[in-house]
């Protein structure tokens, strides 16, 4: 019998795999795919709950159509202005660009 | 649909922003400028209807609330967007592109900010936070000239886009909790229930995701960089209107969904304050760039304000919202000048104000006083603002809180006058001209700098106001 | 015997999480962008077996299609020096692992001792409808605000991307 228990380990742990991505990795768009697991284990709580909790309404589903939407506006501005910094420095690594303190 | 009457002010704004989306495009080149005339004109004419507006109230859809709480923090918006429109005139017009975009964008940011001050329901909050940093990040990195616009662009979406994934899986523990999205909802059935324990790591994540955006210590380690990096405007209306738009956000969920959990978080909310005033302060003393040293003292800020949170009470409520407009007038003006300096000398080192007061008094004044209401010394409006946050804490028993803040109050009255020093006592550099500064921009800073000055010493209206609104969080 | 619905969830969870390792461990970023994909895809069935069927097609089209795509261009377009050593850590990625594993392990144990109530009512068969209703009636407001952020988006990637003529 799979229960929201089982749901909810499997979002923490990709949520956590997400954030040690973003925490841990130097290439700019790398870190952009750890934030995009940390907000597909958003999605993954928000359904799940909608599924076993409240399965009149669909406010779960409803929030995670809108969480989708900005996501892929996020990554659209990112990656752009990850290209615009790779023109200048031709790299798109976040530490090697110490011309501020990170 | 009868009472779309209540979303005026966003209509407003939103069509305003996509009317001058249409008109960066019809306006040929030369006349560019002028939208940035046309977006001052309009941001006032719609701020003198919100004010007009002010007492409305109402509540759209079940989750979209229309108060007196909100319209104040959507006044303090539009007073932010109008001067740092009044800012970015010759800015931009010396960037040189874009133009249409760029006011365009700050306007849809400051919808973003509405949406936040106004939302009943996580959903929308979400929205409006995603709307206001998606627009910064693309602000952040508009100058694509500088290397280091760009740079502020990468950190702010990339750290923005992780606290907000962050804050995001803390409001969906806090929808499985309670099995809702409407925050009065929530806060009935976690009075119903007491807390539990996926409310309450729920309202841990909320926590850092919030700290994230009002950037308090430890969680403010992107400010600086994008502060410095962004454009001087930009930076302006970053450190002022995304932290009240935070706070505004940031009262509704923790006093209007979390009041049940208001013994944990108050604790937390106090450790965040006391790092983030203590650390804040004492690393802007060796800050040698002012758009640095703004950035340090606006994390300071964020900690005084958090002081009033920390006091759970109306006191607490009504005196972050004083300060948060106090802070827009005192804050913009410093960054005002900034941004007249630096269209003037192209720099933003501190060595370089040398002698400001004799190459252009205005300036060099505008900066002092703004500071000195910053620091909270009389007979500034910023001495009054501290001075109902510090007796917020200090009613709620917190007087070792107000102790630190007060002290380190000091300190930030150094490192302000610092600056004041070397405009004031410091040689004028060889060979420099008198400044040469925009009629309007002269305006503005005068205007702010008389607001601060009158607020200091006719608080009451304000005050009045800003605690009646906070009243209603406290009725069952 | 596992039912036919748990073990479409075990394999499914192993596939996303398996994915979603490989996305982070990684050396080549551009294996990292094809588990990424794949982790989506993994995401999208676990939506289907929590009867979200629409959300399940929405994350193909937009994630493992649209936003995968975007980020296999972005790294294609960045690419520099050996790609097999493209996706390296930073200085400091020790300490994220002891911050990913310790909130993993207080987030499990948090969770673990929350005794859940389940709400009234059963999901309907065919919710896409429930799903309309609900966009363009209670939450109509974000729905407007998302159209206003996506044309900011447009209109911010496009301008940034771009970037100046130098000559001008």
């Amino acid at each position: 019998m799979i229960t929201l228990n089982h749901y909810l380990a499997l979002s923490a742990l990709l949520f956590c795999i997400g954030l040690f991505g973003a925490l841990a990795k130097r290439n700019a768009i790398a870190i952009l795919m750890g934030i995009e697991l940390m907000l597909n284990a958003v999605n993954i709580n928000l359904v799940a709950f909608n599924f076993f909790l409240d399965p009149s309404r669909v406010v779960g589903q409803v929030f995670a159509i809108f969480v989708v939407v900005v996501a892929a506006a996020e990554v659209a501005v990112a990656l752009a202005l990850v290209i615009n910094i790779y023109r200048r420095f031709q790299d798109s690594s976040v530490t090697d660009l110490n011309w501020m303190k990170w | 649909m009868a009472d779309l009457h209540l979303l005026a002010v966003e209509i407003m704004v939103a069509v305003f922003g996509l009317g001058l989306l249409v008109l960066g495009l019809l306006v040929p080149r030369s006349d560019r400028r002028g939208i940035g005339y046309v977006t001052a004109a309009g941001l006032a004419g719609i701020m003198v209807i919100t004010f007009a507006m002010r007492e409305l109230s109402g509540v759209f859809m079940g989750g979209y609330i229309i108060d007196p709480f909100s319209n104040y923090f959507k006044l303090a918006f539009l007073v932010a967007a109008l001067l740092t429109v009044f800012c970015s005139f010759d800015y931009i017009e010396k960037m040189g592109f874009n133009q249409g975009e760029y006011y365009a964008l700050l306007v849809f940011a400051t919808l973003g900010m509405m949406l936040l001050a106004s939302s009943g329901e996580l959903i929308s909050l979400y929205l409006g936070l995603e709307l206001m940093t998606i627009t910064f990040c693309i602000l952040a990195g508009f100058h694509l000239r500088d290397p280091k616009s760009g740079e502020a662009g990468v950190k702010y979406i990339l750290l923005g886009a992780m606290s907000s994934a962050i804050l995001l899986y803390g409001l969906s523990l806090v929808y499985g909790a309670t099995g809702t999205v409407v925050i009065a909802e929530i806060g009935q059935v976690a009075a119903a229930s007491g807390s539990t324990p996926a409310l309450t790591l729920g309202m841990i994540f909320l926590l850092a995701g919030f700290a994230f955006k009002i950037a308090a210590v430890p969680f403010h380690m992107w400010s600086p960089d994008v502060y410095e990096g962004a454009p001087t405007p930009v930076t302006a209306y970053l450190s002022v209107a995304s932290k009240a738009a935070a706070f505004a956000a940031l009262i509704r969920v923790f006093f209007g969904a979390l009041a049940e959990l208001h013994s944990i978080w108050v604790q937390l909310f106090i450790a965040l304050a006391v790092l983030t005033i203590i650390l804040g302060n004492l690393v802007a003393i060796p800050q040698s760039n002012i758009k640095r040293l703004m950035a340090y003292s606006s994390i300071s800020q964020a900690g005084y304000l958090l002081l009033g949170i920390v006091s759970y009470s109306v006191l607490g409520i009504g005196a972050v919202m004083y300060y948060c407009l106090i802070y827009v007038f005192g804050n913009m003006c410093v960054f005002m000048a900034v941004t007249a300096f630096y269209n003037n000398a192209g720099s933003d080192e501190i060595r370089d104000y040398t002698g400001l007061s004799r190459r252009s008094p205005l300036l060099a004044a505008a900066i002092l006083f703004a500071m000195l209401s910053l620091a909270g010394i009389p007979p500034m409006a910023g001495f009054v603002a501290k001075l109902y946050l510090f007796m917020s804490v200090i009613s709620q028993g917190y007087i070792w809180l107000a102790l630190i803040a007060v002290l380190m109050s000091m300190v930030s009255v150094y490192y302000y006058l610092m600056v004041a020093k070397s405009m004031y006592l410091g040689a004028v550099p060889e060979g420099s001209k008198p400044l040469q500064i925009s009629p309007g921009l002269k305006v503005a800073i005068l205007a702010s700098l008389l607001i601060l000055f009158v607020l200091g010493i006719y608080p009451d209206d304000l005050t009045n106001f800003a605690m009646n609104s906070a009243v209603t969080f406290f009725m069952p | 015997m596992l039912s036919t619905n748990a073990l479409a969830f075990w394999v499914l969870a192993a596939i996303t999480i398996a994915a979603a390792l490989a996305v982070v461990l990684s050396k080549n970023i551009v294996h990292s962008a094809l588990f990424l994909i794949l982790a989506f895809v993994g995401t999208a069935g676990i939506y289907i077996l929590l009867h979200a069927e629409f959300l399940a097609a929405v994350q193909v089209m937009v994630y493992a299609g649209a936003v995968a795509v975007l980020i296999v261009f972005a790294v294609m377009l960045t690419r520099r020096g050996d790609i097999r050593a493209s996706n390296l850590y930073n200085s400091s990625y020790l300490g994220a692992g002891i911050v990913a594993l310790g909130l993993f392990i207080a987030t499990s144990l948090m969770l673990g001792r929350m005794n859940w109530t389940a709400g009234g009512g059963s999901m309907a068969a065919n919710n896409v409808e429930a799903i309309a209703d609900a966009i363009l009636g209670r939450f109509v407001i974000p729905f407007e605000v998302a159209a206003i952020l996506l044309l900011v988006a447009i209109v911010g990637a496009i301008i940034v991307a771009r970037g100046v003529k130098e000559d001008r």
